[in-house]
């Protein structure tokens, strides 16, 4: 039987760049938050929170459910765009369950 | 932690290209298209593995209502299907020169096929609710019964399939497995899964830090 | 709370109607699209006929809550004291009957329409119906539930039905394939015990998961 050298090297690329892209993907989500997170820490104040929220409402209503965000603001669909949470906060705060986030 | 984990994949899948590719020999039957065998199988283990810790995942959100839970299912349940995908695509090339169709309703593949679905309906339904505390209780649900699905699919596929049906004759990890053969696959197989433990990390590094960022 | 029951009443009699009428336009499109060929026909006929339970079953199902998603009831089912899975298994009954009712008269127009003999094989098919309909309907009132306030839940909760549907789909054709086959129903005992581990499965996560679905 042939070898079929091109179906093993099909096989492996799509496989790598499968992974790649979600890796990608995982780093360039990272870096949107992390500048979110940047521009938030600026404006610490109430009002700064506010307008942080406002503006990212507003963008919310122009932004689509599409995974890839382009606008590294925009938000993904679970934001502020829930008007009554069932629950405040989330989930039910529990005593001492600060969970930590970075490594 | 992930950092860790990622130079650890890394090294796991140079491991893995080197036993694949240079210590694993040539086939006998099927040639050296069998070597796509050392991604395909290994993957949909790490999948299903990784479906299993988002059942857990699951169960102890709704038992407990934990975020950590949540976001472990959430990220568990989305590099699974990854892992699923690579596996269906993997296969599909494989099956190209070797059966000489892309595809075919061998059980394995349908089965594979029924659960990848299963779950990117599980994506679907997080994208859809908006409400962040709502979407994890639901997707707690659905990601239960999804992952009990798993072993029903699987019988239920198996025996339409193959009684009445004679077993195909190349069929992807036979039993009598040559030790370097296996030990190929197990070298994979440990690689690959650390390279889904290093994606899980990080995914649910980013939910966290999503969640952080909109408080 | 007697308006709300003339409600679902009509509203069952119309989801009836629109049923019926829908599976008799598939056994139309059945018929066209296998044209003639008697020995085909015969051949797929357990398939269409599952196809056609389920499509109506996705339906009716999808139409679950309508009731209180339309009459913005569904804060009152949240706030409903007590054990929410008796409105699970309320509704689960309520689309089960409605289910079965349906699945009969397409049974009967399929008979009659393509000229099948059912004769011994009528006791194993209903006990292989029932235990079909039960699994689609346990997690189509799941689901239902789930999508209900959903936007895109029309096309939502079909994608997250069929294929948790699939061993249920393949476990009753199979056995309704070899009833028509007149086969002993000994020969497709392992589907029925797959199907009732299905149902078994199906129905205990509903009743434990039902309440957490109900919370908001």
């Amino acid at each position: 039987m042939p070898d079929n050298w091109t179906f093993v090297a099909a096989a492996y690329t799509i496989a790598a760049l499968a992974f790649g892209t979600y890796w990608r993907w995982l780093n360039r989500k990272e870096r949107e938050i992390n500048a979110l997170r940047g521009r938030h820490d600026t404006g610490r104040t109430t009002a700064g929170r506010d307008t942080a929220r406002r503006d990212a409402a507003v963008r919310d209503d122009r932004s689509t459910a599409v995974r890839n965000d382009q606008d590294p603001a925009v938000r993904s669909d679970r934001t502020s765009r829930s008007r009554q949470p069932s629950m405040p906060g989330h989930p039910r705060p529990e005593p001492g369950s600060n969970p930590s986030i970075q490594q | 932690m992930s950092t860790a984990l990622g130079w650890l994949a890394a090294a796991g899948l140079a491991a893995g290209l080197g036993m694949g590719f240079g210590v694993a020999p040539r086939e006998v039957t099927q040639g050296n298209v069998q070597r796509i065998m050392y991604l395909h199988v290994p993957a949909v283990w790490v999948a299903y593995l990784a479906f299993a810790a988002g059942l857990v995942a699951s169960i102890v959100y709704l038992a407990r209502r934990r975020p950590a839970a949540d976001r472990l299912a959430h990220a568990a349940c989305e590099v699974g299907t990854l892992f699923l995908g690579v596996n269906i695509a993997t296969g599909a090339i494989w099956g190209k020169p070797t059966w000489g169709t892309w595809w075919t309703w061998d059980a394995r593949l349908t089965s594979v096929a029924v659960v990848f679905v299963m779950f990117v309906a599980y994506l679907l339904l997080r994208q859809a609710i908006e409400d962040r505390e709502r979407a994890a209780r639901y997707a707690a649900v659905l990601g239960i019964v999804a992952a009990l699905n798993i072993p029903l699919v699987h019988f239920s596929v198996y025996w339409w399939r193959t009684l009445h049906q004679p077993p195909s004759l190349l069929k992807p990890g036979s039993s009598t497995m040559p030790p370097v053969i296996l030990a190929a696959l197990l070298v994979n197989f440990a690689a690959l899964a650390l390279l889904g433990a290093y994606f899980i990390a990080r995914r649910t590094r980013v939910l966290a830090a999503e969640e952080e960022a909109l408080a | 709370m007697a308006w709300k029951d003339l409600l679902v009443e009509r509203r069952s009699k119309e989801t009836l109607n629109a049923l019926l009428f829908f599976s008799l336009a598939l056994l139309f499109v059945f018929q066209f699209a296998l044209g003639p060929d008697r020995e085909r026909l015969g051949a797929v006929l357990p398939g269409l006929l599952w196809l056609g339970f389920i499509l109506s079953g996705v339906l009716g199902l999808g139409r679950a809550f309508l009731v209180e998603r339309e009459n913005d009831c569904w804060e009152g089912l949240l706030l409903t004291p007590g054990d929410k899975s008796a409105i699970y298994l309320g509704k689960l009954a309520g689309s089960l009957a409605l289910m079965l009712v349906v699945e009969a008269l397409v049974l009967a127009l399929f008979v009659v329409f393509f000229n099948v003999d059912l004769g011994p094989a009528l006791p194993g098919l209903a006990l292989v119906i029932v235990l079909g309909t039960i699994g689609v309907a346990a997690v189509g009132t799941l689901f239902a539930a789930m999508t209900a306030q959903v936007r895109a839940r029309e096309l939502l909760f079909p994608v997250l039905l069929l294929p948790v549907l699939v061993p249920v789909l393949l476990g009753t054709v199979k056995v309704t394939e070899a009833l028509l086959l007149r086969e002993p129903l000994a020969d497709v005992a392992h589907w029925l015990k797959l199907l009732v581990a299905a149902d078994v499965v199906y129905l205990a996560i509903g009743l434990l998961t039902f309440d957490v679905i109900l919370e908001g």
